[in-house]
């Protein structure tokens, strides 16, 4: 028993450790978001703001990069779900001495290296533009069309496990029951296979979208002059990070978990509709007068799911009216106090040390201490990274105060400290 | 009530790569005609059905349906409606939709698509049922929802595959009648394919027997079962009790089989057989279990069978006895209770009498349970 | 026209047939097929300008993979010491991060398909919701905290384990983290796949016998799940090994990823057939050693992707 109730215990710490990895980061960054200073961090905490939000939309390149999303996910979508729906159903009918080479062609797409697909679809329709002739700026090697087909490549088999699963529950009966009644295939298709499908079919849409609103590696080497939001946002990592990146984490967690938790309440409802017209009689059936379950009635995930709209309502009512500017004033009036004390000490120190050293010796001028000197030792890479940290200012030497009021509120140096490119000069 | 559309089979053959399904088969249906195929599973039935329904190209042969050529047309242009093994309701349709699918694909307009749902529905006692979904419905009145969705479609031919398979004796007896009811009410061709002879006799006006892709005879149940072609036959439809031998003596249509193990016994030749059996051939009688009467003890002759009693059975519409005959035959024996009192004779030797017309001898073939 | 294609017609109507039967070659040849066939003739050619292309001087070479294992000509070294040593690692890496994925994950695929219970819903949510937000975004967050001036060396200085920030990111910490983060959902579905589906008997009679949980791990529960262990981990190394955003995001300074060659080669040097040859050589060694793994350890093509 004592053994026993040990390993619980050790399945919550691992089931805690292992959610924090997973939940840790997004939480952090979203907290990032609401936190004031130019480099995203959550603490010390200083100012609730919203002001990222605001750079966030006042962003034109990222506003671009997902409008170009959107108009590579729709086609992504068509073109994949089309094509794993159609791969789907070649499986179930293909010549059984070729399935197996089938399913490993249009499985590999998946084991394939996004890059490695990203470039042979450039390298593919660079050749073909040629042999037909077309100009450089041509149809075929438009950025657009080359995302689309080079992430449908692999995206589509995605679709179709999705759903060859769906389908392999499908009783073909159904199609000849319906071509029996002088359906044509296209309508048997369209009127019983179709329908029986739609579940699969949405979810592979949405996996579809997201793998494609998600896509880096492709993409990267297919973009052409339509950047997506993921290669903006790759850039602007790479080249630096500010708080307006969280802020717009922040929105699609907060979406994610709406479309998480709508989705569970749909199910849920679902469950609860089928059980009620189980239980109910001939007639209330067919006056249409049958007493549906409320929406939130056992409903655990609709009841959370009204309640983060609210709570969302709230905050976003909240930003339309909070200004942060006082905070910050505040913050940023304590930092010049503590900093002009410092100052004022140092001064004063150098100031004894000044006057000591022209009592000692005459001769020479006495000089004004300036700024000058104050540059941050070479071996503390640190030091940028520090500046903000209230601990690291009052040990961290007498050297770095006057970086303070020098470079106030603007934060864009910290983060080249991150910039891969200046360090991969090696 | 029209004549109804027949249909012809001409030398029709049905080959999966090298297996052959259905071989030579050739079969007249009468147009308004209750026709089975009957045979054990795997027989191929389900195969000419599919041919007859445009779901299966034949590798050789015709389908003709009320005298026209059925080839190249597909299953959506043949006045046939099928009804499958599994049914094939559509799950996500309501039962009304399910049922008027046909008119939908004809482009009708959903008022008059909801008032033949009900005139149907109002047919197959399923009377405002016809907003559940087919998941919500039982056995049998899906099954008549299937019936229901083929008839809308107004075919000249029903097809139906095993459609009582599913179903449980109860309800499988209900529904025979209800079959050859609806039957003669609409008037058309229905060509009923199934396991099950009982339900083949009960309900059809012509039945086919068919084994491994052959079709082994053609009538009506009466001379099926009083008269077969072959021994599988005489061994599929109904029980039967068979004694192997060999021709003694042909009298005019009357054999004398010497059999291996009662002596020699009398027996009628079967019509399609009558000429074909000649003295030594190897041949097989087969007597009903209701055609033995108890005899005498002690009486011999080429119309009596002596044997040992080791089982007796009461099944409400008679007695059954099982006896072992000579060399551990056993032989079935079916009195019918007709009121009169029944001792046991178990272990004791008893002899059985028989009319000669009821016993059929037939060239020695393969049984159906063996 | 072939039976079969007769019979498929037949079956799908020519209309409906002729669609799919388009999808599915475009998909198949023109997508997959034709485009890995390019690439590498690509990659047996010389770096011409456009116009030049199909021209005289368009001749196959093995320039490109000499390159790889040679360097420059007349470099200094006798081997390309660097790109080979990136190569080398990443693939090293790679391994790493799968291994570290499996023990990671092979727990909690378990937990939750051996568990009953409304809380295994709320968990997988959990688990699938950091898959709907972006790669990059996820890097992202992840650089957030391993920063030197991020949450875990804040804490890390704060508690006193550190004097000085510790630099996660130089030293490939953040990076590993990443590509383990990256993948988990994609070990964790395959094998809790296959160990849904094993009887809960099984695992009761061998604690009747008296075996211990390790025990019933190593010769119960892994030998049942292997397809999917095998399934989980042949994607999570090739994505490792081809991941580029992670390295580009998280990687140290000094220490590049293999793709981040292949896309310098592309993107900074314009010299697309080497690239391609980086990318030739990157795709066959990963399918080689995932094609030796799966007949080491017995497992079909056919169980990828359950
Ligand atoms: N599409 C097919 N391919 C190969 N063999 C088939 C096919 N359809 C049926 N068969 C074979 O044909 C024989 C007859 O099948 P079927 O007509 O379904 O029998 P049943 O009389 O039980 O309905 C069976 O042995 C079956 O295995
Ligand atoms: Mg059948």
């Amino acid at each position: 028993m004592k053994n026993f109730s040990l390993m619980r215990i050790g399945i919550w710490v691992y089931l805690a450790l292992f959610f924090s990895y997973l939940l840790g980061p997004l939480v952090i960054m979203s907290v990032t978001a609401f936190n004031s200073p130019g480099f995203p961090r959550a603490a010390p905490w200083e100012c609730l703001t919203f002001e990222w939000f605001s750079a966030l939309f006042q962003d034109e390149r990222i506003l671009n990069g997902i409008k170009n999303s959107i108009l590579v996910g729709a086609g992504t979508v068509t073109l994949s779900v089309a094509m794993g729906l159609a791969g789907a159903l070649m499986l179930t009918q293909i010549w059984p001495k070729l399935r197996a080479t089938y399913y490993t062609i249009i499985i590999a797409p998946i084991l394939i290296p996004g890059v490695v697909i990203g470039i042979s679809t450039l390298v593919f329709w660079d050749r073909v533009n040629r042999l037909f002739g077309l100009e450089a700026d041509s149809f075929l090697s438009n950025g657009l069309f080359l995302t689309v087909i080079g992430q449908s490549t692999f995206i589509a088999s995605y679709c179709m496990l999705v759903l060859v699963a769906r389908l392999q529950r499908y009783d073909n009966g159904l199609t000849e029951a319906a071509l029996d009644l002088g359906a044509t295939h296209a309508q048997a298709f369209r009127k019983v296979l179709l329908p029986f499908m739609r579940p699969a079919i949405a979810s592979a849409a949405v996996l579809a979208f997201l793998a494609s609103f998600e896509n880096y590696n492709t993409t990267t080497f297919t973009f052409g002059e339509y950047p997506t939001l993921t290669i903006e946002l790759a850039q602007k990592v790479r080249y630096g990070i500010t708080p307006a990146i969280s802020a717009l984490a922040f929105i699609i967690v907060v979406l994610t978990v709406f479309a998480a938790l709508a989705n569970e309440a749909g199910i849920r409802r679902k469950e609860l509709v089928a059980a009620a017209r189980k239980s109910a009689t001939v007639e209330e059936l067919e006056s249409g007068k049958l007493r549906l379950p409320g929406f939130l009635s056992s409903n655990a995930a609709a009841v959370i799911l009204v309640v983060v709209a609210m709570m969302t309502i709230a905050v976003v009512g909240t930003a339309a009216v909070y200004s942060p500017q006082q905070c910050i004033a505040d913050v940023r009036e304590q930092k010049r106090l503590e900093t002009d004390l410092k100052v004022q000490e140092l001064l004063q120190r150098r100031a004894e040390q000044a006057a000591r050293r022209d009592a000692e010796q005459a001769e020479q001028s006495g000089q004004e201490p300036t700024t000058e000197d104050t540059t941050p030792k070479a071996s503390n890479n640190s030091g940028f990274g520090n500046v903000f940290d209230p601990g690291a200012l009052q040990d961290d030497g007498t050297d770095d105060p006057e970086e303070e009021p020098a470079t106030p509120g603007n934060n864009s140096g910290f983060g080249n400290v991150f910039d891969p490119n200046a360090l991969q000069s090696d | 009530m029209s004549a109804g559309v027949g249909v012809n089979l001409e030398d029709l053959w049905i080959r999966f790569g090298d297996f052959v399904a259905v071989r030579e088969a050739n079969v007249h249906i009468n147009g308004g005609d209750f026709f089975s195929f009957l045979g054990p599973s795997g027989c191929g039935k389900t195969t000419i059905l599919r041919a007859v329904s445009g779901f299966l190209e034949p590798s050789q042969g015709n389908v003709l349906i009320g005298g026209n050529n059925m080839k190249g047309i597909g299953p959506n242009k043949r006045p046939t409606a099928l009804i499958f093994q599994n049914l094939a309701l559509f799950p996500l349709m309501k039962v009304w939709e399910n049922i008027t699918f046909s008119m939908e694909i004809k482009g009708a307009s959903t008022k008059q698509r909801r008032k033949r749902a009900d005139e149907l529905l109002d047919m197959i006692a399923l009377t405002g049922q016809g907003e559940k979904l087919p998941a919500e419905l039982s056995g049998g009145q899906k099954q008549r929802v299937a019936i229901a969705r083929a008839l809308c479609a107004e075919p000249d031919v029903l097809l139906l595959d095993e459609p009582l398979s599913a179903l449980d004796l109860k309800l499988r007896q209900h529904m025979r009648s209800e079959l050859r009811e609806i039957q003669k009410r609409v008037g058309i061709t229905f060509i009923y394919i199934t396991h099950d002879q009982g339900e083949a006799l009960t309900m059809s006006d012509n039945i086919a027997v068919m084994r491994d892709g052959v079709i082994d005879q053609i009538g009506d149940g009466k001379s099926i079962y009083n008269d077969p072609n072959t021994a599988f036959a005489a061994s599929f439809v109904g029980e039967n009790n068979v004694f192997r031998g060999t021709v003694k003596q042909v009298i005019g249509n009357e054999v004398m089989i010497r059999t291996n193990r009662s002596g020699d016994l009398m027996a009628r030749i079967s019509t399609a057989n009558q000429g074909k059996l000649k003295q030594g051939d190897e041949a097989m009688l087969f007597i009903r279990p209701e055609a033995f009467a108890l005899a005498p003890a002690g009486t011999q002759g080429d119309h009596f069978v002596t044997a040992q009693v080791t089982k007796e059975e009461f099944e409400g519409s008679a007695f059954n006895i099982f006896m072992e005959g000579e060399g551990g035959k056993e032989i079935k024996v079916a009195l019918p209770n007709v009121g009169q009192s029944f001792e046991s004779h178990m272990g004791e030797a008893m002899t059985l009498e028989y009319q000669v017309k009821n016993a059929v001898a037939l060239p020695a073939g393969v049984l159906a349970t063996e | 026209m072939p039976r079969f294609l007769k019979e498929y017609f037949n079956r799908n109507g020519f209309g409906l047939g002729s669609v799919m039967l388009g999808l599915v070659l475009f998909w198949t040849v023109g997508l997959i097929i034709l485009p890995q066939l390019s690439m590498l003739d690509f990659s047996f050619r010389p770096n011409l300008p456009p116009p030049e292309i199909g021209g005289p001087k368009d001749l196959y070479t093995l320039e490109n993979y000499k390159y790889l294992i040679f360097g420059p000509e007349g470099g200094s070294q006798s081997y390309n010491a660097v790109d080979l040593r990136v190569f080398y690692r990443t693939l090293i890496a790679a391994v790493f991060v799968t291994m570290f994925n499996l023990m990671l994950c092979y727990p909690i695929a378990y937990y939750l398909a051996q568990t009953k219970g409304n809380h295994i819903r709320v968990l997988a949510l959990m688990l699938i919701i950091p898959y709907w937000i972006n790669e990059i975004l996820r890097a992202f967050a992840l650089r957030i905290i391993f920063g030197e001036s991020g949450v875990l060396n804040n804490v890390l200085v704060g508690m006193g384990v550190f004097d000085t920030p510790f630099d996660f990111i130089r030293n490939d910490i953040a990076l590993y983290a990443g590509l383990g983060y990256a993948y988990i959902l994609l070990m964790i579905f395959p094998i809790y796949n296959v160990i849904e589906s094993l009887d809960r008997n099984q695992i009761e009679a061998a604690r009747d016998m008296g075996a211990s949980w390790p025990r019933i791990h190593w010769r119960v529960v892994i030998p049942y799940a292997k397809p999917g262990i095998s399934s989980g981990c042949t994607m999570v190394f090739m994505l490792s090994a081809g991941a580029l955003a992670a390295p580009q995001i998280l990687g140290g300074p000094s220490s590049l990823w293999f793709t981040q060659l292949i896309y310098q080669q592309f993107n900074d040097n314009s010299d697309w057939p080497q690239g391609a040859a980086y990318a030739v050589v990157l795709l066959v060694t990963c399918i080689l050693l995932v094609l030796a793994l799966m007949r080491l350890f017995k497992v079909n093509m056919g169980d990828i992707g359950k």
